[in-house]
């Protein structure tokens, strides 16, 4: 079992590191898929762009080594949530966006894929978070 | 056990900022900061009406707003229907014109979204994004 948890562990973290890469490369087209919200100042936008896609890389890689890997949980944990939520307000308020979250790969996804990615991401992040605590795996 | 996690989580948070400051160094001349659209890409309604014939129109708005109104001349280019408009706006385009997308506001995005394409994918020169849009078209041309 607890190298189930290990493998759940790469995915997750896996997921996040690919994410923040591929939006490093171009936070320009990050800041606009996060403008695209209509919920922050652009200036706010812009700084963003540049620090959560290094979040994600270095908590995708906590998740992974196992280094500061509660704080990482945590950190992915509300990322998730805060986006889950930007989205559903943003559908809900008539807006068309794309999510940006993997860069150019999701920028044709429809919001019935991304709810569904960020769900399944969502749950995998809280199943580490409460059922790994009991088959933690010392390296 | 949550203490632990939350001071894992701020040393995390303070770790991200240095490269992302080091990111924005680098990038400190190649984005906006205080605008999505560079003070550079964008054109006020007069200056754009004075370019006269030397400017082609781009409406980047969706298909239903172009159909009931929209500039003399305009060509319609949407992200919607991206691959079956652009070859219909390309063959009207010359590098002696300048190229004015609109949307229908100031708060709109689609008028930047198509600009950039236009840049990146049709590596076209001097297109530029007018200024509170269809809106303010609208009110000056009254």
């Amino acid at each position: 079992m607890k190298y189930a948890w290990r493998i759940v562990d790469l995915i997750v973290g896996g997921i996040f590191v690919y994410a923040g890469v591929s939006k490093v490369l171009d936070p320009a087209q990050f800041a606009n898929d996060i403008d695209n919200y209509k919920t922050l100042p652009w200036f706010v936008s812009v700084r963003l762009a540049f620090y959560l896609p290094w979040l994600e890389i270095f908590c995708g890689l906590a998740v992974i080594f196992r280094f500061f890997y509660r704080g990482g949980l945590s950190i992915l944990t509300a990322l998730i949530a805060v986006f889950i939520g930007a989205t559903v307000a943003a559908k809900m308020r008539g807006l068309d966006i794309t999510c940006g979250c993997f860069g150019h790969v999701s920028k044709n996804w429809n919001f019935s894929t991304h709810l569904v990615l960020d769900f399944a991401i969502f749950a995998a992040v809280l199943a580490l978070s409460f059922g790994n605590s009991r088959h933690r795996v010392e390296l | 056990m949550k203490f632990i996690a939350v001071r894992e989580a701020l040393i995390l948070i303070a770790l991200a900022c240095l490269p992302a400051i080091g990111e924005g160094i680098y990038f400190r001349d190649k984005i906006s900061w205080q605008s999505p659209i560079p003070a550079s890409e964008l054109v006020a309604v007069d200056q754009a009406k004075a370019w006269g014939d030397g400017a082609i129109w781009v409406d980047a708005r969706p298909d239903d707003e172009f159909a009931q109104d929209h500039v003399p001349g305009a060509f319609s280019l949407n992200e919607d229907h991206w691959n079956e408009l652009l070859p219909q706006f390309l063959p009207n385009w010359s590098p002696d014109k300048k190229v004015v997308i609109y949307c229908s506001a100031a708060s709109c995005n689609a008028a930047r979204d198509v600009a950039k394409r236009l840049r990146d994918e049709a590596q076209l020169r001097d297109v530029f994004v007018l200024q509170g849009g269809w809106e303010e078209w609208v009110k000056k041309s009254k």
